[in-house]
């Protein structure tokens, strides 16, 4: 920190012309974990201003999912939030399920959060691989990416694709846990506790990080809550809010894990608090393995109106084909909303039906959008070298925050 | 969560990390496939490219109606001898006896495989092929006609070693020759 603290409203004040200081231009390409440029106003190498420049990665998907039935957003919410499609998967789905009045069976539900907890952890690593080569350390960036790929390799056998799932349909599940997978699972847990010792011995607790992030970004409570961050990095600031259990979806209800809080809001803590979560995403994924309910993966009214060649492929290979009910949705008139912890924090849908057979209105509003304050608020006062460890730290994917 | 958060002491701390550093250089954790010497065979249900099997398609275009990116075009076709179709343009003379229906024939240049088609099809009739890493050369090769749509691409590393991957407590991921 800087012996003078420049305050907000000084900021705002200065003119992007600004004779004194030195206006410096972070990106557009692709400065971090896509393209967006951050435009930082320097006096020597402290920063006075920062003004992030969102939006160079804008692809309109509520415009386009306006415009198509409603099973067709499915694809185009996932392709926003590329590390984490699940939770934009899950999000629509469950506020289209409200309108239906749709309820999936249980084992459906525990398949669902099996998804997202696996999708959660390879965000987080994303997310810690990112952070470390943004600190200048390839060598965390190569072991996190490497390790999403047990992962995602689970998710392969269970979805058939690496990234983009489109797993969640209304109603329930496209496929259900094939043979093995359990045994794969377990395999894959007890590898990625033992690889967080070594996280630990080699970047969490290396000196050089701890000197690089601790005190550096530091978000108080009470800016937290009132500038609306969300999820690992609202509880890095010590606020115990998740929407998973605070508002359970999914199978969320019947497990047992805990929100990890953290109380000093740093760049540090902000990169614990994904390590911990990652040991209770474990955790998670042990207990749905143990207890996941038998019986069927999609709900009672849509498997009626397969016909008998889907049922016996259903029977089969328990893998759910869509009646002709899935293309002609017309959900009745009205307003839905729905909330799904992310990797990166909180989403939230709203959609609203006239019974037409395209949405009326959808609009979302993404974690990482919501996370945007950091730049505005917690990097001034900084010197320019610790912008990297404040961006890294927050988790930031642009094209999750411009949709 | 305090005692997470604990500074390690600066020498133990750097003793650690390089200790850590040095264990995986004598002993690396390699899960890097030696592509394309090694290829993965893919599992069953993997979404790869696909082909419609044209005696049992009905010509109905729900995979039409349901392909998000709108990748999936309908053309007109006739119904030759034992379910075969045949060109439209070869319909006889007589356009009354000829049958018509349609086939769907898959841009791969728009096609995102969701396999909203495959599990839309009311008779089944898309068939996986389970082959994924397929260039392109030309833009033309991304729209085959409906006859290059019913032989989809090939594996083009058919002459690799073929690998299925597996869970590692020790590596992550180990590769094992596929059986
Ligand atoms: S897999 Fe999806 S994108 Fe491809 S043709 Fe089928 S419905 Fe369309
Ligand atoms: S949905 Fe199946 S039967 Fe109908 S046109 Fe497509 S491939 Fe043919």
């Amino acid at each position: 920190m800087s012996e003078k603290v420049y305050n907000l409203e000084e900021a705002a004040t200065l003119s992007p012309s600004g004779e004194k200081y030195i206006v410096l231009q972070i990106g557009p390409s692709h400065p971090g974990s896509g393209h967006m440029r951050l435009v930082v106003w320097l006096d020597g190498d402290i920063i006075v201003k920062v003004d992030p420049d969102i939006g160079f990665v804008h692809r309109t998907s509520e415009w386009l999912s306006e415009r198509r039935e409603w099973i067709k957003a499915v694809p185009i919410v996932e392709r926003i939030m590329l590390p984490d499609t699940i939770h934009a998967n899950l999000s629509y789905v469950l506020a289209v399920e409200k309108l239906l009045g749709i309820e999936p069976p249980p084992r459906a539900q525990y398949l669902r959060s099996l998804a997202a907890e696996i999708n959660r952890i390879t965000s987080h690593l994303y997310g810690i691989g990112i952070f470390g080569i943004f600190l200048g350390s390839s060598t965390v960036y190569m072991w996190a990416f490497g390790d999403r790929e047990p992962f995602l390799d689970l998710m392969e056998m269970l979805t058939g694709a690496r990234i983009t799932y489109s797993y969640i349909i209304p109603g329930g599940v496209r496929w259900d846990m094939p043979n093995g997978f359990k045994e794969r699972a377990e395999t894959v847990l007890q590898y990625m506790e033992r690889r967080l010792k070594d996280y630990e011995d080699i970047w969490v607790k290396n000196p050089v990080v701890q000197a690089r992030t601790i005190n550096v970004g530091v978000m108080k409570r009470e800016d937290a809550i009132s500038l609306g961050v969300v999820g690992p990095n609202l509880r890095a600031s010590g606020v115990y809010y998740d929407t998973r259990k605070h508002k359970p979806y999914a199978a969320y209800k019947d497990l047992d894990f805990e929100v990890p809080v953290m109380k000093n809001g740093d760049a540090y803590d902000r990169l614990l608090i994904r390590v911990e979560e990652i040991k209770q995403s474990i955790r998670m994924i042990r207990q749905i393995l143990k207890d996941i309910p038998e019986g069927k993966i999609i709900a009672d009214n849509i498997y009626n109106q397969l016909n008998p060649v889907m049922k016996k492929v259903y029977e089969e290979k328990r893998r759910v084909m869509f009646p002709a009910y899935m293309i002609h949705l017309r959900p009745p008139p009205g307003e839905a909303t729905s909330m799904v912890e992310a990797g990166r924090g909180e989403i939230f849908f709203y959609i609203k039906s006239t019974g037409d057979k395209y949405p009326y209105r959808f609009r979302w509003v993404t974690p990482s959008f919501r996370n945007l304050p950091f730049f505005t608020h917690v990097a001034v006062g900084h010197r320019l070298a610790d912008l990297p460890a404040i961006y890294g730290s927050i988790d930031y994917f642009p094209p999750e925050a411009d949709r | 969560m305090s005692e997470v958060r604990k500074p390690r002491d600066p020498v133990t701390g750097h003793i650690k990390a390089l200790a850590k550093g040095f264990k995986y250089l004598i002993e690396p954790n390699r899960m890097t496939l030696d592509y394309p010497a090694e290829t993965m065979k893919l599992p069953p249900n993997y979404r790869g490219f696909f082909t419609v099997d044209d005696v049992k398609c009905i010509g109905c275009s729900m995979c039409e109606m349901v392909c998000p990116p709108e990748a999936i075009t309908m053309v007109p076709r006739i119904v030759g001898s034992g379910g075969k179709t045949l060109p439209a343009e070869s319909a006889p003379q007589d356009q009354k006896a000829a049958k018509r229906t349609k086939r769907p024939v898959v841009n791969w240049g728009k096609c995102i495989f969701c396999y909203f088609c495959v599990d839309v099809c009311p008779v089944d009739a898309f068939r996986p092929t389970g082959v994924h890493d397929v260039a392109f050369y030309t833009d033309r090769e991304y729209r085959p006609t409906y006859e290059e749509y019913l032989n989809p691409p090939e594996d083009p590393y058919k002459s690799s070693k073929k690998v299925v991957s597996k869970a590692d407590k020790k590596r992550g991921v180990s590769y094992e020759p596929a059986p």
